[in-house]
């Protein structure tokens, strides 16, 4: 005990001498030739770890002096420019002084240096002896093998028999990852292994085998090469199918597959359903389209916007028959059966992105709907007309899309986008109209309408920009070319009933009609721009767009007359083919600077507009088009990023639309013999003036955010249909003319922020809005003033890591008001809420529930719909990866389904309803490759 | 390490003005960030997400900005460079200035971070550098390779020195090595800084802190806790917090 207790004390003193004495360490540093090395750096370093414990540089005489260095372990290391750094573990004397022996740096082999580190830019790293480098820093051609490596490689020979020779001396075993290759064989090593898939190269002077299996040091060096391999270059792959059935014969199934590595994305996709899900999920189509998925900038429409209509872009989910877009979260009213296939590509290698896919997308789609439509005559007397129709639609597109860019050099890049389309659709329709001008007079019309169509579009567009030297100055040119062509078949029967009516053949007529329609589009457009900075602070832009669309549409209806004898019908049929030229310059100054952008232009555009129209092709002219409108449009924007994420912006526009040709032509169009249409000759375009603000802020420490906007149009000249109503027959003139001071105003306010943060959110919207409309009825101007409150509150709670929960609520109250008729003032009301619950259970179980509450007023109508939508779903994930997963999903538990829509015109009121899809059960099954991801949103 | 030996090196170069022209100068550094790498390494993604966000956002470029230092024996100073191309929009150029004063190891950073501005003065600190043994050739420098760790962040840091440029300071918040940092690496590349120009003795045009610094004065520790809570936070609310904080 005693002896313990006075080692323990041993020991402390030790340790506490230790720590008190400070070392001093001296030396010098010398190369090999035994010149002493100034300016070296000198480090001292923990030799566990390699902490960096002090540093010095030597002086002229290559010495070096650390003063004052606790005492501890110390490795010495020494390192000077074009030298192999040298290391050593220092023996600590037992005084305080340490002189180190000399220090001699060996140079790196200069072709080492020159080739391996300064050419190639190949990081060296010394391993005690080994030398070892990134091979992968070398270029070789694809295919080369090891053998075409090592022969770019310094220090490496390959002699005729194709032995390998490194630093004069044979080698004479190659290594795979440390371990032998084909029993050491160099020539089966270095003939077969693939350059590009090598990593890095490590040489060195192996122990001989004889002493590495005795134990005993016998001086035989082998000179080693070991190969170390890459992993395996990026490559993933994923994929989900998934498949359920439920009640009343409901199923859905659908199925991806991804594969990637750097260079290429290829997917596949699939679904099938008859629950109305008519469009890929936003995921889906983001994983379908991969690097694809999002292209900005490939109009090719320079220069400010107002143009008016002559840039629409439109945006939409749906499986429209005019858009080149893969469908997408779309859900269709109705019942439907629905079936979509798509394959996707893309390649991206050295500044060539290449991205292409197919896609094809089928619905047949059965729609019940009652619709309601009160009209407003100038004695205060009202007419209602309902339709309660059963219409089914099958339609199938098959779409491609091929985009192209090639970064030919830093200053020149070309984009060249195809895209084509081709859609079937065929349409058969029944209904009952019902005419209603009072409790006593009454008809009804039967009608059943069938139509096959299928229509084909394509569309190329090339973009090329280049920059120039100078930074900032750039040119820009496109060329696009949309071809669109439709053919169309139909018949048209009807059937009235003449109980009650006094005059029925005006307003219902009894058809049987047999109707062809053959329309063809063709759209040339091409754009210049020129972008010149001035003092890196100042853009003048000039810009020039052009376009010319040509376009034809050859309508025949023929009277089914006796006997199926068919007479064209001249009054319905119709030829018409007209061409629109448009061409805009214009030139805007851009002040930008410090998060300030301000931008006033001025552009003159020109439309010409030329049509004729006929009975038939080549038969006689009923009328011509010939018009052209030259207008001036300025074009004012401010922009302002400020400190603490704060935005702000400005602007005035004006726009300048033409008018449709069909709304000049000088004769009365009376195809549709309820809605006779009379061109006006003497239209102006429709002229607007635009005014928008903006501010958002957004604190991330605080998590308040901010937003406010408010758009205004002001027309100067609107272009709007002038409704006469026959009050004996019902018939609608509908005259185009011009007129001003109809007025919009729409503005935003949201603002969010944290209650507990991180916890809960809450986030409120107002989003007012008002518009003031004149129109012609009869010939007199009549305004109608609509008001909309919309205001909405959300909350997000998410307390735990099993629980969040999403509630909102909105209202909104659309008060329209009729100035000439104020009796028939409407007070349009809806009322929306929604709750979402997700909860983690235990043992991988999760259960959702979705709810949706709707109700829609109209109090002048005594109208008022509740819809209330209940979903629900448990899932379990199974296995270790959580890979598959067992759901079972309840759709609209109270059975309350229906689409509802509402809408006040200038001169009608109208309501509709479509029964759609409502309680079914589905139990399925999907499988995720990447583990079964678990969706916490709203 | 002691910062009396980033203090010696200061001294012994002001003194003899060693090889004068290697310890004045102007750096310009390649600040280049892979916000896909970054995103998809959020902890809160699935492995679907991750190769999603790889799938569609893979920019195997990054988004580079240009960067200045200057530094002399005794102080260094870094901030924004001239952009590498004149864009015709203008977004907030957000202060982002450092200097380093190695006479009195003090260090004062006036900088737009987590949407306030921030004037964060302290004492020197460096940071524990393990000195590696690989070599590196930057724009003709030999440079030695040191790692680092920043828990905070959650980084690992590859740097790489001229130890014949031996000035102890680098681009960002590194500084420390017995040499001028010339590149370093965040994470095998979320983030790439490389020197791409080092032009020795007096910079033709010194870089200036703004003549009214207004933020919030804080010390090193105390920001330190701020940043801390910041990426707490943003971790809790499932959200990336590279858009807010240098990376």
């Amino acid at each position: 005990m005693k002896f313990l207790l006075s080692l323990l004390l041993l020991l402390a003193i030790t340790f506490a001498s230790q720590a008190q004495s400070k070392l001093t360490i001296r030396g010098t540093v010398k190369d090999t030739t035994n010149i002493p090395l100034d300016y070296t750096s000198v480090l001292l370093l923990s030799p566990k770890d390699s902490a960096l414990v002090a540093y010095t540089l030597t002086n002229k005489a290559g010495e070096y002096i650390f003063k004052n260095v606790d005492r501890q372990p110390l490795l010495i290391k020494a390192t000077y420019m074009g030298y192999i750094p040298f290391q050593k573990e220092l023996i600590l004397p037992e005084t305080d002084d340490l002189e180190v022996e000399e220090i001699q740096l060996t140079p790196i082999l200069q072709e080492l240096y020159e080739v391996v580190v300064k050419a190639a830019k190949a990081p060296l790293m010394m391993r005690g002896d080994t030398l070892e480098y990134d091979a992968s820093k070398f270029k070789v051609p694809p295919g080369a093998t090891l053998e075409d490596l090592l022969r770019k490689l310094p220090g490496m020979q390959i002699d005729a028999d194709g032995n390998i020779v490194a630093q004069g001396q044979q080698v004479q075993k190659v290594t795979v990852d440390g371990r032998r290759f084909f029993g050491g064989n160099t020539k089966m090593a270095t003939q077969n292994l693939n350059a590009e898939s090598i990593s890095k190269l490590q040489l060195f002077d192996d122990k001989s085998e004889q002493s590495k299996l005795t134990g005993v040091e016998d001086g035989v060096k082998e000179k080693t090469l070991n190969v170390e391999l890459k992993e395996e270059a990026k490559k993933g792959g994923f994929g989900k199918i998934s498949a359920a059935g439920g009640t009343d014969g409901r199923w859905s199934s659908n199925a991806s597959y991804n594969k990637f590595d750097k260079v290429n994305q290829f997917s596949i996709i699939g679904y099938g359903n008859n629950v109305n899900q008519t469009g890929l999920s936003w995921d889906d189509l983001q994983e379908f389209r991969g690097s694809g998925a999002f292209q900005f900038g490939d109009t090719g429409d320079f220069g400010f916007n107002g143009s008016g209509g002559m840039t629409i872009i439109s945006f939409s989910g749906g499986d429209s028959e005019d858009s080149f877009e893969i469908p997408f979260n779309n859900l269709s009213s109705g019942f439907s059966n629905n079936q979509a296939i798509g394959v996707n590509y893309n390649h991206l290698k050295d500044k060539k992105d290449f991205s292409g896919n197919y896609f094809y997308s089928r619905s047949d789609q059965t729609v019940e709907s009652f619709n309601s439509r009160t009209n407003f005559l100038q004695d205060n007397s009202t007419f209602t007309s309902t339709d309660q129709s059963l219409q089914n639609n099958m339609a199938g597109h098959h779409r491609a899309n091929v985009r192209f860019q090639n970064e030919l050099d830093s200053a020149n890049t070309v984009t060249i986008n195809a895209k084509g389309r081709l859609s079937s659709l065929n349409t058969s329709l029944g209904s009952l109209q019902e005419l209603i001008r009072s409790a006593s007079e009454q008809s009804s019309m039967e009608r059943d309408n069938q139509s096959n169509r299928w229509s084909g579009s394509f569309q190329g567009t090339a973009i090329f920009r280049h920059k120039f030297e100078k930074s900032g100055r750039n040119f820009a040119a496109s060329l696009s070319n949309t071809y669109s062509n439709a053919d169309q078949d139909g018949i048209q029967k009807s059937v009235v009933d003449l109980v009650n009516s006094t005059d029925p053949n005006t307003y219902f007529r009894n058809l049987d009609q047999v109707n062809q329609a053959l329309n063809s589009a063709n759209t040339i457009k091409s754009s210049l721009l020129f972008v010149e900075p001035i003092k890196k602070i100042f853009f003048w832009e000039t810009f020039y767009n052009f376009s010319q669309s040509a376009s034809e549409t050859d309508r025949r209806v023929f009277d089914v007359e006796a006997s199926d004898t068919r007479q064209l019908n001249p009054d319905l049929s119709r030829f018409f083919d007209n061409t629109i030229t448009y061409n805009r310059v214009g030139s805007s100054i851009r002040y930008a600077n410090k998060g300030s952008n301000l931008s006033v232009g001025l552009a003159a555009s020109n439309y010409n507009l030329n049509g004729r129209f006929s009975v038939e092709k080549d038969s006689e002219i009923l009328g011509t088009v010939n018009k052209n409108y030259l207008n001036l449009t300025p074009n004012l924007s401010y922009w302002k990023t400020m400190k603490g994420n704060k935005r702000l912006n400005a602007g005035y526009s004006m726009g300048v639309a033409p008018p449709n040709i069909s709304d000049l032509q000088p004769y009365k169009d009376i195809s549709n013999p309820l809605y006779i249409r009379e061109g006006n000759p003497d239209l102006q375009p429709e002229v607007t003036h635009s005014l928008n603000a903006g501010y958002n802020m957004y604190d991330p420490a605080t998590f308040i955010n901010l937003y406010f906007s408010l758009n205004s149009t002001f027309y100067q000249s609107q272009v709007v249909q002038n409704q006469t109503i026959d009050p004996e027959t019902f018939v609608t003139t509908f005259k185009s003319g011009n007129v001003a001071g109809g007025q919009r105003y729409n503005s935003y306010l949201g603002f969010g922020f944290p209650i507990v943060k991180t916890k809960m959110n809450a986030f409120l919207t107002a989003n007012p809005s008002y518009s003031r409309s004149i129109a012609l009825i009869n010939s007199a101007e009549t305004e109608t003033n609509t008001l909309s409150q919309n205001v909405g509150a959300n909350l997000d709670l998410t307390p735990t890591e099993w629980l969040s929960l999403y509630a909102g609520s909105s209202f909104r109250l659309s008060k329209t008001k009729y100035v000439q008729n104020p009796s028939q003032n409407q007070d349009i009301l809806n009322l929306s809420a929604y709750t979402n619950i997700n909860i983690k259970l235990p043992k991988a179980f999760y259960f959702d529930m979705r709810f949706n509450y709707n109700r829609f007023e109209n109090e002048s109508f005594g109208f008022s719909q509740e819809v209330p939508i209940l979903n629900a779903f448990v899932y379990k994930l199974l296995g270790e990866a959580k890979k598959w997963e067992v759901r079972l999903s309840a759709y609209d538990i109270f059975k309350q389904n229906e689409t509802i829509s509402q809408f006040a015109g200038q001169n009608f009121v109208s309501t509709g309803r479509i029964e759609t899809l409502s309680r079914y059960f589905l139990l399925g099954v999907t499988y995720n490759m990447r583990g079964v991801e678990v969706k916490n949103d709203r | 390490m002691r910062l009396k030996h980033l203090l010696t090196i200061a001294l012994i170069l002001i003194a003899t003005g060693l090889k004068a022209q290697n310890i004045i100068g102007e750096v310009e550094y390649r600040y280049k960030i892979f916000y896909d790498k970054i995103y998809s390494s959020l902890p809160h993604l699935t492995e679907q997400e991750r190769d999603r966000i790889l799938l569609t956002w893979g920019n195997p470029d990054g988004y580079s900005t240009r960067m200045k230092l200057q530094f002399w024996p005794e102080k260094s100073r870094y901030t924004f460079g001239e952009p590498y191309e004149v864009r015709s929009y203008s977004w907030q150029i957000e202060d982002y200035f450092i200097e380093n004063n190695l006479v009195d190891q003090t260090y004062l950073k006036y900088m737009d971070q987590m949407g306030k501005t921030y004037l964060v003065r302290d004492n020197l600190n460096a940071p524990k550098w393990r000195v590696m043994n690989e070599i590196r050739d930057i724009l003709g420098h030999m440079c030695m390779k040191a790692v680092s760790e920043d828990p905070i962040k959650g980084q690992k840091i590859t740097a790489w020195f001229a130890s014949d440029i031996p000035v102890p300071v680098g681009p960002e918040e590194l500084f420390g090595l017995p040499g001028l940092i010339l590149a370093y690496d965040i994470n095998d590349g979320m983030l790439i800084v490389e020197a791409e120009k080092i032009a020795f003795g007096e910079p033709k045009e010194s870089i200036t802190l703004p003549k009214k610094m207004k933020g919030r004065e804080v010390t090193g520790s105390e920001y330190q806790e701020l940043v801390k809570k910041f990426i707490q936070n943003s971790i809790d609310s499932k959200q990336a917090w590279m858009w807010e904080i240098r990376y």
